[in-house]
């Protein structure tokens, strides 16, 4: 029996001397079904067509860098706080995937990350989303990589604010959360801010159910979010710019236009001397 | 005087027999809690999965996933990709850990047994997200160089991720049964001038293959289960294989769509009810297997007892010679057709030839060469074993020394876990591990007790049999989302503390009863008769007599459970977790867990430093876990030894 399985592993191993390709296949890498990345790239790069079903599919934005730094014909799409070295940053339509970019509006793949209250906040939740749309907050959001928008002047310490919160949901917000906590803590001297994860559904589901205080997203409500939970306001946190990689020795492209990131997802191109610069 | 003293005497027999019935009934408990559970897990699956977007059979037949664009759900190409990827991780598992199994039970001197064993059980412990990295950053980068494929992440990666996994599992159990297996038989073939190899083939296996047949259904439900390392290494296209035996193609489980879809998907959603039928199916699919397997180990068991009354052949035996003659070279004709459409003409021949010589060979040589090839190919499986763990070991280990301080260890994590340490993540991971057994401990051995001690074979224990069975092959993934329906959102738990230790304390009560079994069972029966004689109860027996001789192989039972329950991610990912330093207050609020801080800080937080942070991490997990393995080893060498009869 042993002898058989040995046989089948050599096979397996044998099936893939079979063919070894010359030209670099293009490795199209994207986001899961569920992410509010993915959902954004599809409405606003694939306008709504469908992505190929060859995609590897990656579930956060770190595992997406991986695959794309390790895998020479690879491309993805991950938030711009994960950009580095590792990995080549592609122009869009001639426009740089930077901060400033995002915030002129020239750079055209950005969306905003949300915060959710039922109903207005009050206590330290409002406290919390003021220190967030403060200039400590926003720097904090500048440090992670992702976009600040327009801050509203430093933080005003309020005297006797006690009580604690908790704040649940996308685990792209998270860490622009969890460190805004830290330092909102470290100011009031107690653990009024507890941060967990879950992903964008539990945050928007916990805050409705009153489980959570503030509901994290990195998406905006369905419609059937807001059938269930019509008293969610919503706070938006900051942007996020999605800036498309390749692996750094990648020689065929620099630059693509919308039209042929699309055609790459939907698979129409499978090598890269495919794409004429 | 004597009537006061047997008034006194019927008393004591009467409060005897009520406190046997009251103990009895508390190990009744534990026993039918399996099935409890089982069913209410099915239960709030079901209930969540309600209303299906599509009907059933569109469900499992229709071939695309994609639940948020096309808006169709086929989980298909994901059963496929499931069986697929188990099938392969199975074929790189059994014969390596059988042949671990037959060499420390049979092979090697004391000496080497005492440290090949827990090494191999080590392997278990390694937490499947280390898995995954080591998977993703290693192994994918071998099989793309080596193969000269695009990509690395692909059925091949998963499976060999998923076989190594597997092998702890397979091997620790398997070696429990070779053990089990009484040594008149061993002695009896010997003496007949068998050598040990045939000793081994014919009389050794054959007499453990129930226990081995359980060990490899506890394989593959630890393959089928997993779900960090295969969503890393896989690839996840939901598509099927194409060719279908193209190795190299990525593929999509069942579980690595629970685990990536899951957490992001809006409650209430047609794909929200579409995830949690995917863990419905799950659960059907799991329960087959398990059926399989029960169906299989009885005919089995069945064959072994049936030598004494003679099988009547319906079919003459020159027919049935001929039937097998046909068969066989049907299957020959299929293999070489296969052969040659995959691998093409020259390996084809090659390979024939070889198989040819090695069939008309394998009469010639005398039965000492035999046993001498047999015992190398034996070694050479505990090598691979070994190397494998080495390289593991040896890649944790450089990558995460250099972060490892005692600062490390004892600050909580500051700056997004890239400076400070991991105090509080350890702690939380020690609050959940520590929950979990205490839960688990009683509960899983109570059923043992009760299964063994106080019932005969009937239907209700073959039903609790069955229900720890299907709870063991459950994937921790569906325990995370039965946790999720029920403790978080039904019983209004929220991410807490309790949610996540009753979560893996369900997920690890059905290694602790099939060990705790398994250790009752190779009690000889003769010791407890010896101790009814004098005059003992029941519960007397269990207690003095029964119990401590099986502490070891409950001790081993609770190894392997905490190494899973402490390197788990999948199952308090949506129950308990969360990424701030803080320590929980009561057992209502979350904490942060190693597996998944490691987890987050290695896809979440971006940076070098958060990657050598997360490499620290994953070397602070490994070290946990070997230190609570060690402690529980050394006890159980401790029993070992002075417990004999």
């Amino acid at each position: 029996m042993s002898i058989l399985m040995l046989i089948t592993l050599g096979l397996m191993v044998l099936t893939g001397c079979v063919s070894t390709e010359d030209k670099l296949s293009i490795v199209v890498v994207g986001r899961d079904s569920a992410s509010g990345t993915r959902e954004f790239f599809w409405e606003h790069v694939m306008k709504k067509e469908n992505f190929t079903s060859n995609i590897l599919e990656k579930n956060s934005n770190g595992a997406v860098h991986q695959t794309v730094s390790m895998t020479k014909g690879a491309i993805g799409y991950i938030g711009l706080g994960y950009l580095d070295k590792k990995v080549k940053a592609l122009k869009i339509n001639g426009v740089e995937p930077t901060v400033d970019n995002v915030i002129s509006g020239a750079y055209p793949i950005s969306r905003n990350l949300n915060m959710f209250t039922n109903g207005e906040p009050t206590g330290v939740a409002l406290e919390f989303l003021k220190y967030i749309d403060s200039d400590e907050g926003q720097k904090i959001v500048r440090e992670e990589g992702f976009v600040p928008k327009t801050s509203t002047g430093p933080y005003i310490k309020v005297e006797g604010l006690s009580g604690s919160i908790n704040v649940a949901g996308s685990t792209t917000v998270l860490p622009i959360a969890s460190k805004a906590a830290e330092a909102f803590n470290q100011l009031y001297e107690g653990n009024l801010v507890t941060v967990t994860g879950g992903g964008s559904s539990v945050g928007v589901q916990s805050v409705g159910e009153g489980s959570a205080d503030i509901g994290m997203a990195s998406r905006e409500l369905k419609s059937s979010e807001i059938e269930r939970y019509p008293n969610l306001v919503k706070h938006v946190v900051c942007s996020d710019g999605i800036a498309v990689i390749v692996h750094p020795d990648n020689k065929y492209v620099d630059d693509l236009t919308l039209d042929q990131l699309k055609e790459i997802y939907k698979g129409t191109y499978t090598k890269w001397d495919e794409i004429k610069q | 005087m004597s009537s006061s003293t047997t008034k006194q005497g019927l008393f004591n027999f009467l409060g005897v027999r009520f406190k046997e019935g009251i103990i009895k009934t508390v190990f009744f408990i534990a026993a039918i809690l399996g099935i409890v559970i089982i069913f209410s897990m099915l239960f709030f699956l079901l209930k969540e999965a309600y209303p299906l977007p599509v009907d059933i059979w569109r469900f499992i037949s229709d071939s695309v996933w994609s639940p948020t664009e096309s808006l169709r759900f086929g989980a298909y190409p994901l059963i496929i990709g499931t069986l697929l990827v188990t099938l392969g991780a199975m074929v790189i598992a059994i014969p390596l850990s059988i042949g671990s199994a037959v060499f420390i039970s049979e092979i090697a001197s004391n000496r080497v047994r005492s440290i090949i064993k827990p090494v191999i059980e080590l392997l278990a412990g390694i937490p499947s997200v280390v898995y995954g990295f080591f998977g993703l950053i290693i192994l994918t980068t071998w099989i793309k160089d080596i193969f000269g494929v695009s990509t690395g992440e692909s059925w091949l990666a998963g499976s060999i991720i998923l076989g190594v996994m597997a092998i702890p599992t397979i091997t620790t159990v398997a070696e429990d049964a070779i053990k089990a297996v009484p040594r008149e038989y061993k002695e009896g073939s010997l003496a007949l001038g068998a050598n040990r190899w045939q000793t081994i083939s014919k009389v050794v296996l054959p007499s453990a293959l129930s226990g081995i047949t359980a060990a490899i259904i506890l394989g593959i439900g630890r393959a089928v289960g997993e779900t960090m390392a295969v969503l890393m290494v896989c690839g996840n296209a939901p598509i099927i294989p194409n060719p279908p035996w193209n190795v190299f193609s990525p593929i999509r489980t069942l579980t690595s769509t629970l685990g990536i879809e899951t957490a992001e998907v809006p409650l209430g959603s047609a794909h929200y009810h579409a995830l949690f039928g995917l863990a419905a199916l799950l659960l059907v699919i799991t329960l087959l297997i398990n059926l399989t397997a029960v169906y299989i180990l009885r005919r089995l068991q069945k064959k072994h007892h049936a030598d004494q009354y003679k099988k009547r052949n319906i079919i003459p035996v020159d027919i049935q010679f001929k039937l097998k003659k046909i068969t066989t070279s049907f299957i020959l004709t299929l293999t070489l057709i296969l052969l040659y459409l995959i691998t093409g003409f020259v390996v084809t021949i090659t390979l024939s030839i070889l198989a040819l010589l090695i069939f008309y060979l394998r009469k010639k040589i005398s039965t000492k060469k035999i046993e001498m090839i047999a015992f190398s190919t034996i070694t050479m499986c505990i090598l691979i074993v070994t190397m494998i763990i080495g390289v593991i070991l040896a890649y944790i280990i450089i990558n995460g020394a250099g972060s490892l301080t005692w600062e490390f260890l004892t600050q909580p994590s500051k700056n997004l876990g890239r400076e400070g340490g991991v105090s509080t993540a350890l702690l939380g991971t020690l609050y959940l591990v520590a929950g979990a057994i205490a839960i688990a401990l009683p509960v899983g051995v109570g059923a043992a007790v009760y299964l063994t001690e106080y019932t005969r074979e009937n239907t209700l224990t073959k039903i609790i049999r069955t229900a720890a069975d299907l709870l063991n092959g459950t994937p921790s993934i569906v325990f995370g989302l039965f946790g999720f329906a029920f403790f978080v959102l039904y019983l209004g738990f929220g991410f807490s503390l309790i949610a996540g230790q009753i979560t893996l304390a369900f997920m690890i009560i059905p290694t602790i009863f099939r060990t705790t079994e398994e250790a009752l069972q190779s009690i000889p029966p003769g010791i407890r008769e010896g101790s009814y004689a004098l005059g003992a109860t029941r519960w007397q027996t269990i207690k003095r007599v029964v119990l401590p001789p099986a502490t070891p192989g409950i001790i081993t039972g609770a190894i392997l459970s905490i190494g899973r329950a402490a390197g788990e991610t999948a199952p308090i990912m949506f129950t308990a977790v969360t990424f701030s330093a803080f320590l929980p207050s009561s057992v209502f609020e979350p904490v942060n867990a190693l597996p998944y801080h490691l987890y987050i800080i290695a896809t979440n937080v971006p940076g070098e430093r958060a990657q050598a942070v997360g490499s620290g991490t994953a070397l602070v997990l490994l070290m946990l876990v070997i230190g609570l393995y060690l402690v529980a080893i050394m006890i159980r060498n401790h029993y070992q030894k002075t417990m004999r009869w």
